[in-house]
């Protein structure tokens, strides 16, 4: 470039009079000016640029994306802020078999050695195959990585990818859930609050559980030490505040545990809580006093009914495991359970009011709360009549889950209202659910009485923690395909003299031991464990013991008999 | 003329200046903002640590592993209503002292002659000359006289309640002179003096306190210090 211009700049001199040369010079400095104009223009734009940098931008070391700490997928936490499901990064091992440059057989036969669950050849063949990427490990120990990765092959791919980690492992399973392989839930609260934990904007902050780890630890092995202890095949369990219907506790045997929940058989992937409907017995016997209360029938405890040993009803016969053969007031068919009395207190309250009442408490839907593993309720539909209406009214007949029991327990004794359960901690963000009012205040507080008498002299004598003031309710239902296998249950709510918590326990064909005397009804498998956890999480929840309160039993205390043999 | 014709000279150096300084100052700020990154990098890290630490030691620390801890080795049980205490109050009711008997006043008594052996017989001799506080000093000898015999202490002491009375007459009368004999008469009525001056020979020994003997014993003895002497 430069060599020719001194030329063309020298040359003017000699060509001043030919007018030709004179034209090319023109065109020359022309072409001279515009390329000078360019290169200056690129330089002053690089220039600014340089300027601009300098003052405005970012220096060379900035490392973006390392402050970026919301997680892949949002946690989960409990009530006081406890983790319950997390995503850490895990280690993947992958072998991309193009890659691989060393001995195959010597790789194949170390591969073998490290991770057993393949045997040399089958590592051999994937080696030798054309596939371009196999997993050989998700969610690989540090251990086996650091192994890996001293075997010093390229073809082995060590990676790290987002992994769910649920550090309380089995506990509350049946509520959190769990997610598939890649990252998505597949039930309970992974599942119903998928998007909420997948949105960018809002997994920064955790879901925060109704659930308190504790409380639901001490559940979770009372229930599964009453369960093994009676053999039974499952068991099921629900504490909840009876005031914000935030469930405290919930949880579903056989457990699962979330890490890996593929292993889970779906007898333990089932959520019996929430999902399992059964037959819950004389546990629906105090609805229906209280709904003869509130309905102007049951004028006071001591209102008396005929219980003859026998009730011969539309061809059909309702006996009872304790006759009395007598009349009887409601506060001992409450005491002993007595089928035949609450059948005639249902007769008199009649199919329509019941169903009323029973769609009012949400017995008749699938149960309100988060949780998309809801079951369909069974109840007699279209063909309730006189004899469905009495066995609805003991239990019999209508078929619910533990969730809706716990739910119907909570509306009985806060006063009346029913709240629907929620999963989520009732706080600012997210206020109580909208109440409706089902039975009257005046009922709901004469309930707290009958159902203190049953604990004290009825069929729950083993419920009582003392000191706490549990009242509740036994239950045993026989299984419709088998009349020797039974659900037992337990429904309860302490402290009665001023009621806070409602606790549903329940065993699924509980056997008889030699300590029961060859019982297997509820007072005998599952009324000890109710007492026993109720000793232990009451303290949890700021429940004092002290023995000298009660409720009011003036209420029902006049109108029992003292029989016999007690 | 010379400053005029550096004036654009000079324009141009400050301009450059002035660019260098902004440069400068730009550089700096730079600077500080990478180190600033540095910390928020360093903090960022040291939370997902945070987070990571958390995690296993949740892991590890799982209620499931603590409760299998318990079944097995602690044996924790949660605590019955009778373990709940209303308050301060009633804590300080469990971890109130044992309550042990009083030691009687006789037992000191009989514990203080054994010491006085040797200045009884001085002060014996002494006794007859001042009135009221001889008195109480003889009773004292009297007392003294009683153990000297049974060289034991304790035995001493309980024999001094019910058989002392007899079992010491006939020991004083041994070791004292008639002096001696008199005194006992006396401790008799010094002990009884205070429920009744006229019953003396019934309760013995029983009651008798030092402070009984010595203080209000002095001015009701009197009278029987006449009788017997």
């Amino acid at each position: 470039m430069n060599a020719p211009t001194p030329a063309l700049v020298a040359r003017p001199e000699r060509l001043r009079l030919v007018g030709q040369r004179r034209q090319i010079l023109a065109v020359m400095h022309q072409r001279l000016m515009f390329g000078m104009l360019v290169y200056a223009g690129i330089i002053a734009i690089i220039a600014l640029r340089l300027v601009y940098l300098a003052a405005f931008g970012d220096h060379a070391g900035r490392k973006g994306g390392a402050l970026d700490l919301t997680p892949e997928r949002g946690d989960i936490v409990d009530r006081d802020g406890q983790a319950l499901a997390r995503t850490i990064d895990a280690w993947t091992i992958g072998l991309q078999p193009a890659k691989v440059i060393g001995n195959k057989l010597d790789l194949a036969r170390k591969l073998a050695e490290l991770m057993p669950e393949k045997d040399e050849a089958a590592y051999l063949q994937m080696l030798r195959s054309g596939r371009n990427f196999y997993y050989l490990r998700r969610r690989a120990p540090p251990g086996l990585v650091a192994a890996i990765n001293s075997l010093g092959e390229p073809g082995l791919a060590l990676e790290r990818e987002p992994d769910r980690l649920y550090p309380q492992t089995s506990l509350a399973a049946h509520v959190i859930g769990y997610t598939d392989i890649d990252g998505k839930g597949n039930a309970g609260i992974e599942r119903a609050f998928d998007q909420q934990l997948l949105d960018p904007e809002r997994r920064g902050e955790p879901i925060t559980l109704s659930i308190s780890s504790k409380v639901q630890q001490a559940l979770e092995h009372e229930l599964g030490g009453a369960m093994s202890h009676f053999s039974a095949i499952g068991a099921a369990g629900v504490i909840m505040d009876i005031h914000t219907g935030e469930v405290l506790a919930m949880t579903s045997l056989p457990q699962l545990n979330p890490n890996a929940a593929g292993q889970g058989t779906p007898e333990a992937r089932f959520n019996r809580a929430t999902l399992g409907v059964y037959e819950l017995g004389s546990t629906f016997k105090p609805f229906t006093v209280a709904m003869a209360m509130d309905a102007g029938i049951v004028k006071s405890m001591g209102q008396m009914y005929s219980c003859p040993r026998q009730l011969h009803v539309a061809g059909r016969t309702i006996n009872d495991t304790h006759p009395y053969g007598r009349a009887c007031s409601v506060a001992e068919i409450m005491k002993e359970s007595s089928n035949i009395g609450t059948a005639q207190i249902a007769d008199q309250l009649g199919a329509k009011r019941q169903r009323e009442f029973l769609k009012q408490m949400g017995f008749l839907d699938k149960v309100e709360v988060e949780l998309l593993e809801r079951g369909r309720t069974l109840s007699p539909g279209a063909n309730w009549n006189q004899i469905e209406t009495m066995t609805v009214g003991y239990g019999h007949g209508i078929a619910v889950t533990p969730l809706h029991l716990a739910s119907g327990y909570a509306t009985l004794f806060n006063g009346g209202i029913y709240r629907p359960a929620t999963l989520l901690k009732v706080d600012r963000n997210h206020p109580a659910g909208k109440g409706r009012r089902v039975f009257s205040e005046d009922t709901s507080y004469k309930m707290r009485s009958l159902l203190r008498l049953v604990v004290t002299d009825g069929t729950g004598k083993k419920a009582d923690a003392p000191g706490y003031r549990v009242g509740g309710k036994t239950g045993t239902a026989e299984k419709y395909h088998n009349r020797s296998l039974k659900v037992t249950s337990f429904a309860g709510v302490f402290p009665m003299d001023e009621p806070r918590f409602v606790m549903v326990m329940m065993l699924d064909e509980p056997k008889a031991t030699a300590e029961t005397f060859g019982f297997s009804t509820a007072g005998w498998n599952i009324a000890p464990a109710f007492g026993r956890t109720v000793a232990r999480i009451a303290p949890m929840l700021g429940v004092r013991p002290d023995k000298r309160r009660e409720p009011n039993m003036a209420e029902v205390l006049p109108y029992v008999q003292k029989e016999k043999g007690h | 003329m010379s400053a005029r014709g550096f004036a654009p000279v000079f324009w141009a150096g400050t301009v450059a200046a002035a660019a260098l300084g902004f440069y400068l100052v730009s550089l700096r700020v730079a600077s500080e903002r990478a180190a600033l990154e540095d910390v928020e990098t360093e903090i960022a890290m040291a939370q997902r640590d945070i987070r990571l630490l958390q995690t296993e030691i949740g892991t590890r620390g799982r209620l499931a592993q603590l409760e299998r801890w318990n079944v097995r080795f602690i044996r924790l049980s949660a605590p019955t209503a009778d373990q709940f205490v209303e308050g301060g109050f009633q804590l300080a009711t469990l971890v109130k002292p044992e309550a042990k008997p009083a030691i009687a006043a006789p037992v000191i008594l009989a514990s203080a002659p054994v010491e006085q052996d040797a200045p009884q017989s001085k002060l014996t001799g002494e006794a007859p000359t001042s009135a009221p506080a001889s008195r109480s000093v003889s009773e004292m000898v009297h007392v003294a006289s009683y153990s000297v015999p049974d060289k034991t202490p304790a035995v001493t002491q309980r024999l001094a309640i019910k058989p002392g009375a007899p079992v010491a007459k006939p020991a004083a009368g041994a070791s004292r002179p008639p002096k001696a004999l008199a005194a006992t008469k006396s401790v008799k009525t010094a002990t009884a003096d205070p429920l009744a001056p006229l019953q003396t020979a019934k309760p013995k020994a029983k009651g008798s306190s030092p402070k009984a003997a010595s203080g209000a014993g002095s001015p009701k003895a009197k009278p029987k210090d006449s009788v017997t002497d």
